[in-house]
């Protein structure tokens, strides 16, 4: 595959105009030989396919974590203009602000005491798995300002530190919501699940900071070596899913209705001005609030437990951040030597904002914001720090995991769910799931290197490492 | 040789992604839904109950795309688990009746969640007395 690209800097390489008919862009991938290595041709036909889009600026981005999904492919960036470009669903996936945050801990690995004993509790408390319904009870009305309100409506219901709120993407919420877009069905599959994980690649994860890299940035972001932290990976539920596919529906006609013509059904889109296209962004932003309200509840769960567990209060449970992986979202980005307003799609990508950006709160504003980046089940997470060279080379975007390699049908044909138990629990990292496949399916080996992704986007200057984290124990979905 | 009426697993990165094969329409729907059901809700399934569901869509990929979205919606929100489904179709759309049991967690848990039914790629191939369709499930 690498010979179809050009090298145009440090792990940054161009595909160029005319891959597919019709790219009004061209494709800038991060990757660095050993991860060309395992990249799809899918992945780079979906990369062009973006690259088609009306109103796209710049280029079709793909972080180093790139693979095969549908619409874009997951690890895809791009920014559309106010006048000419189009809102999809197709860069924004099902699981709308599907999303990840950090949570430290003052405590040390010693004071867990029994890991499968916390493991199993947590397990206990936050309902993960297909068919799994939340102990909190959401009523209808609730629903409107949930989705409303996101994360602040959960603080205000008691769910948590007004410090939170302020230490998640947009404050925790999108002011563009329209919760009157969402349907009814919508809604029926949202309230009993707020407070659910879900499953897939979805998990909860106790960690222990292994290691510092940058001293400064890690005393800003309240994380220290040795202490213990849990990392939270859930989006919007069926909530979420359904608010895709109602609007897939209204967008497939929107898209002949405007004369767009698409390489795949799945970016069917609206101009971004269009009625189709403002409805759509409206109940989005809507299921991305319901998103950061869940993980806000999934976190008061796992502060609640932590407190009867180890008498830690939840003001000793700090969160460090709370970021987007599917999102598209207003920003003010420099295009050309002038400030525009663009519609930045990531989908399987994270916002990394450089420092003194007005959307970061005070506290950040030196440091550039905390990109969180889970590795897969058994590997190294880390933390790490927005850039300026993001704002300048990627919309302020990165990676946002370590990119699965496998199938799911390799990974059940390869490995056994209990086999990679055993395997993870001789490390001293305990799993809890509902199936032996949920387990296999997310082993280790099914995903590329996370330090090696991470490699990447820290020469390419895309975001810069903070710390390491090592994984204690996960439940997964 | 290739089974008439199958559902072969099809390798796809981040997904899953079947290839359903029939000799008609009416079984490429049903085989459509159990391949899904198959990926939510792996185990035993015991007919107790019955329900219809009516869907009407502007050519035969959107009607495959609703019925599955359709199907994804009844399980959940009415914890259902479908075992067998009987299509039939009236002009643009269709009739299905749907047999299966309530959800129990016991026995119905381990599967993977679909988060959604793809359009990407969607299409339905008819190649002498057979069909096929590819589908990519969001999990």
């Amino acid at each position: 595959m690498q010979k179809l690209f050009s090298s145009v800097g440090r792990h940054e390489w161009d595909l160029p105009l005319g891959y597919i008919p019709d790219m009004r862009v061209s494709g800038r991938l991060f990757l660095s030989d050993s991860l060309f290595e395992s990249l799809e041709e899918g992945a780079v036909r979906q990369l062009a396919n973006v690259a088609t889009l009306p109103g796209i600026i710049g280029h079709s981005f793909g972080m180093p974590d790139i693979h095969w999904g549908y619409g874009f492919p997951i690890g895809g960036v791009a920014a559309f203009s106010e006048e000419e470009g189009i809102i999809s669903p197709g860069g924004v996936g099902f699981d709308i602000n599907c999303g990840v945050r950090m949570i430290t801990t003052p405590l040390s690995v010693s004071d867990l005491g029994s890991r499968e004993d916390i493991i199993g509790r947590l397990y206990q408390q936050v309902p993960t798995g297909v068919g799994s319904k939340s102990a909190f009870r959401l009523s209808a009305s609730a629903l409107d300002d949930l989705l409303a309100l996101g994360s602040k409506w959960a603080v205000s219901e008691g769910y948590g530190l007004p410090e939170d709120c302020i230490r998640c993407e947009e404050g925790g919420y999108m002011k563009e919501a329209a919760p009157e877009n969402v349907s009814e069905k919508a809604r029926k599959r949202g309230i009993p699940q707020c407070g659910t994980l879900g499953s897939g690649n979805h998990f909860l994860e106790l960690q222990v900071v292994s290691e510092i890299r940058d001293h400064e940035a890690a005393k800003t972001f309240g994380v220290k070596e040795g202490n213990v932290c849990c990392m939270i990976h859930c989006g919007s539920r069926g909530l979420g899913h359904q608010v895709c596919t109602d609007h897939l529906k209204t967008l497939e006609k929107a898209t002949k209705k405007y004369g767009i013509t698409l390489p795949d059904r799945q970016l069917s889109c609206a101009p971004l001005t269009s009625p189709e296209g403002e409805s759509y962004f409206g109940a989005m932003a809507a299921a991305a609030n319901y998103a950061w309200a869940n993980r806000q509840i999934i976190t008061h769960q796992v502060r609640t437990l932590f407190e009867s567990a180890f008498g830690i209060s939840p003001s000793e449970m700090p969160l460090v951040y709370d970021v987007a992986h599917n999102v598209a979202k207003w920003e003010m980005h420099t295009i050309d030597g002038s400030d525009k307003r663009v519609c930045v799609h990531r989908k399987g990508a994270t916002r990394a904002f450089g420092p003194g950006r007005p959307e970061l709160p005070e506290i950040y504003q030196r440091t550039g914001q905390p990109v969180i980046i889970p590795g897969s089940m058994g590997t190294a997470s880390y933390l790490l720090a927005g850039t300026e060279t993001a704002m300048e080379k990627t919309f302020g975007s990165t990676c946002h995991g370590a990119g699965r390699v496998s199938s799911r049908k390799e990974a059940k044909k390869a490995v056994r769910g209990a086999a990679v138990s055993a395997d993870l629990k001789k490390q001293g990292i305990i799993v809890r799931a509902p199936s032996g496949d949920a387990i296999a399916e997310e082993a280790p080996e099914m995903y590329k290197s996370s330090d090696e992704v991470i490699r990447v986007v820290h020469e390419a200057g895309l975001s810069r490492i903070v710390a390491r984290m090592m994984p204690l124990g996960v439940i997964k979905g | 040789m290739v089974n008439p009426m199958s559902i072969e697993e099809l390798p796809h990165t981040a997904d899953v992604r079947r290839r359903i094969r029939a000799e008609s329409r009416e079984e490429l729907f049903s085989l459509a839904a159990k391949a899904m059901f198959a990926v939510l809700y792996p185990g035993k399934c015991d007919v107790w109950s019955e329900k219809t569901m009516t869907i009407d869509a502007d050519d035969p990929e959107d009607l495959l795309w609703e019925f599955l979205s359709d199907l994804l919606y009844i399980s959940e929100v009415e914890s259902f688990v479908v075992c067998e489904t009987v299509i039939r179709f009236t002009g643009s759309g269709l009739i299905a009746t749907l047999r299966g049991e309530p959800f129990q967690r016991e026995k119905h848990e381990g599967g993977r969640e679909i988060k959604g039914v793809s359009l990407s790629g969607l299409s339905i191939q008819t190649t002498g007395d057979m069909m096929s369709c590819d589908i990519i499930f969001d999990i």
